[in-house]
């Protein structure tokens, strides 16, 4: 720490012509070791002072810049900026970076940011300028190469974006003929098995007792074969439009559509369908629901043991967003290992030919339940029948 | 005429079908002069009366007409709005008889103003029940 003592308390004040030297001097320093372009001008535009950076950045020395109009710096297309910088520093404003294109002394262009502003004269009188300029070129070649790189992006997502709804026209397309195959089915396909059928009834109930025994019994298994024929097409239609249908989700109140569905549906007259409210409002395409809750009941309807009357319970469980209906039969149940492949199309898990079906009804379920947001499963240890139940989305409660 | 008979226009491309629709219509003890047409085409020159049908005592405008939706050259649903565009023809009733169970069909077919949508294959009770809900086709509806 230095210590004041007599010594110095004696020493010599410098000048005050020398303390003005050695700030002139620190200046003039800064100047020129600046890596700015710093030169000064008349306010006529005559170059009157030039630093070391301006020597490199415009590749004029002092001895060629100085003395000589601004212009030079300037490219012929923006000669007309002088003037109207000029009037501005008049007015006494001073300009920031002001981004524009200069010329070197070998006529290349570079990118600056040029600072201008007004010198005073001891009577506040303004005599000139100072110019600070900044050699850009770096920063607008990254700008020119970040811009480059966007529009690059651009033009490939613009590019991808066609793509995709080039691909998107031709899925709807191919779309389009499957629901025109679809519709042709129904309507080409089913006609001639809807008329083998109907002519064996004909055969059956005009002549019926005209034919042997045997001939009977084979234009019976021509009029079964008929219905499965009409079911199976029925099934892979009805699977189908699920499939390929946008489901709009509503609130449903499933106490009604249960009832509905046992009280209307041929097949559930003979069954015993117990009912366990409450119920609880779900988000659903009602048409969908129906089919799925029915094929549901259905199946428990028709998957019993000889001899067995079927019997099943009907109840719904409320979770925060989920809504579980359960349907428990009494039926033959599904082994374990076999349950993962239940809900797929055309499988049938088992070989008694008592159990009419198509294997696709719970491959409709599975898909109408997932189309409105839900999920289906069983649980069922292969004997004591088994226990189905659909997850749908909870409608709101109301306010 | 005193008791006007039901006379069906019936609009039909499969004789299977034309063979099961008059079938059911006998079994529910109606046995009425059936026009059958084949074609859309052939529909609608029976109905406007052009050319072979000019002659309306032999070719009688029908009480009540049935009409598959699935036809040659001009299907069923262009038919239906053809007939609502007609003054003389637009109260005649019309039954869709399809065998297209999609609903889309059906409300698009009411919409045009079918009366009835049996599909496939008619029965007679099908048949009855569709004629009840179309005015004029059944003497007792009268």
């Amino acid at each position: 720490m230095p210590t004041l003592n007599k010594t110095t308390k004696t020493a010599r004040k410098p000048s005050e012509r020398r303390v003005a030297e050695d700030a002139r001097l620190r200046l003039a320093a800064v100047v020129e070791s600046s890596d700015d372009a710093i030169i000064t001008k008349t306010l006529e535009g005559i170059i009157t002072s030039w630093n070391k950076a301006a020597e490199t950045m415009y590749g004029y020395t002092v001895a060629e810049a100085v003395g000589k109009p601004v212009t030079i710096l300037i490219p012929v297309d923006r000669l007309n900026e002088e003037p109207a910088i000029i009037e501005r520093l008049k007015k006494g404003e001073k300009i920031d970076h002001y981004e524009t294109v200069r010329q070197r002394k070998n006529g290349t262009l570079i990118d600056i940011s040029l600072t201008v502003s007004p010198i005073k004269n001891a009577n506040g009188k303004i005599i000139g300028a100072s110019k600070i300029a900044r050699d850009i070129t770096d920063r607008k070649r990254t700008e020119r190469e970040l811009k480059e790189a966007r529009d690059q992006l651009a033009s490939a997502n613009a590019e991808l974006e066609r793509r995709v709804a080039e691909r998107t026209a031709s899925l709807e397309r191919v779309i389009a003929q499957l629901e025109e195959f679809s519709y042709s089915v129904s309507h080409d396909l089913r006609a001639p098995v809807r008329a083998m059928k109907g002519y064996a009834q004909v055969v059956l109930e005009k002549y019926g007792e005209q034919l042997h025994s045997d001939g009977r019994e084979l234009m019976n298994r021509v009029v079964r074969a008929g219905g499965r024929m009409e079911k199976l097409v029925h099934d892979v239609l009805t699977y189908s439009r699920i499939a390929r249908s946008d489901l709009k989700l509503e609130c449903v109140s499933i106490d009604k559509l249960v009832s509905d569905i046992i009280h209307q549906y041929p097949e559930m007259q003979h069954a015993d369908i117990s009912v366990r409210p409450p119920f609880y409002p779900v988000l659903a395409h009602e048409p969908s629901l129906v089919q799925a809750i029915s094929n549901l009941l259905a199946n428990g309807v028709k998957f019993v043991a000889p001899g067995t009357s079927p019997k099943l319970l009907v109840w719904s469980e409320k979770s925060s967003a989920h809504v579980r209906v359960w349907i428990k039969d009494n039926g033959i149940g599904i082994k374990p290992e076999y349950q993962n492949r239940l809900f797929r199309i055309f499988e049938r898990l088992h070989q008694n030919k008592s159990y009419d079906g198509t294997g696709i009804g719970l491959a409709i379920v599975r898909k109408a339940v997932e189309k409105m947001g839900g999920q289906v499963g069983v649980t069922s240890d292969g004997i004591n029948g088994s226990t189905f139940w659909i997850d749908l989305i909870a409608a709101p409660e109301p306010k | 005429m005193t008791s006007r008979q039901l006379a069906i226009l019936l609009i039909e491309d499969n004789e299977d079908d034309v063979y099961f629709m008059e079938l059911a219509l006998s079994r529910a003890h109606l046995e009425p002069p059936i026009h059958i047409a084949d074609n859309g085409q052939d529909a609608l020159d029976y109905l406007s009366g052009a050319g072979k049908y000019a002659d309306r005592n032999v070719h009688p405008l029908p009480q009540c007409i049935f009409l598959d939706l699935k036809l040659p050259f001009i299907d069923g649903f262009e038919i239906l709005e053809w007939i609502q565009g007609q003054p003389a023809l637009r109260n005649i009733p019309v039954i869709i008889l399809t065998s297209s169970p999609e609903e889309a069909d059906r409300q698009r077919a009411r919409q045009l103003g079918a009366r009835a949508y049996p599909v496939k294959p008619p029965t007679p009770e099908m048949l009855l029940d569709a004629l009840k809900a179309s005015p004029g086709c059944l003497p007792e509806s009268r």
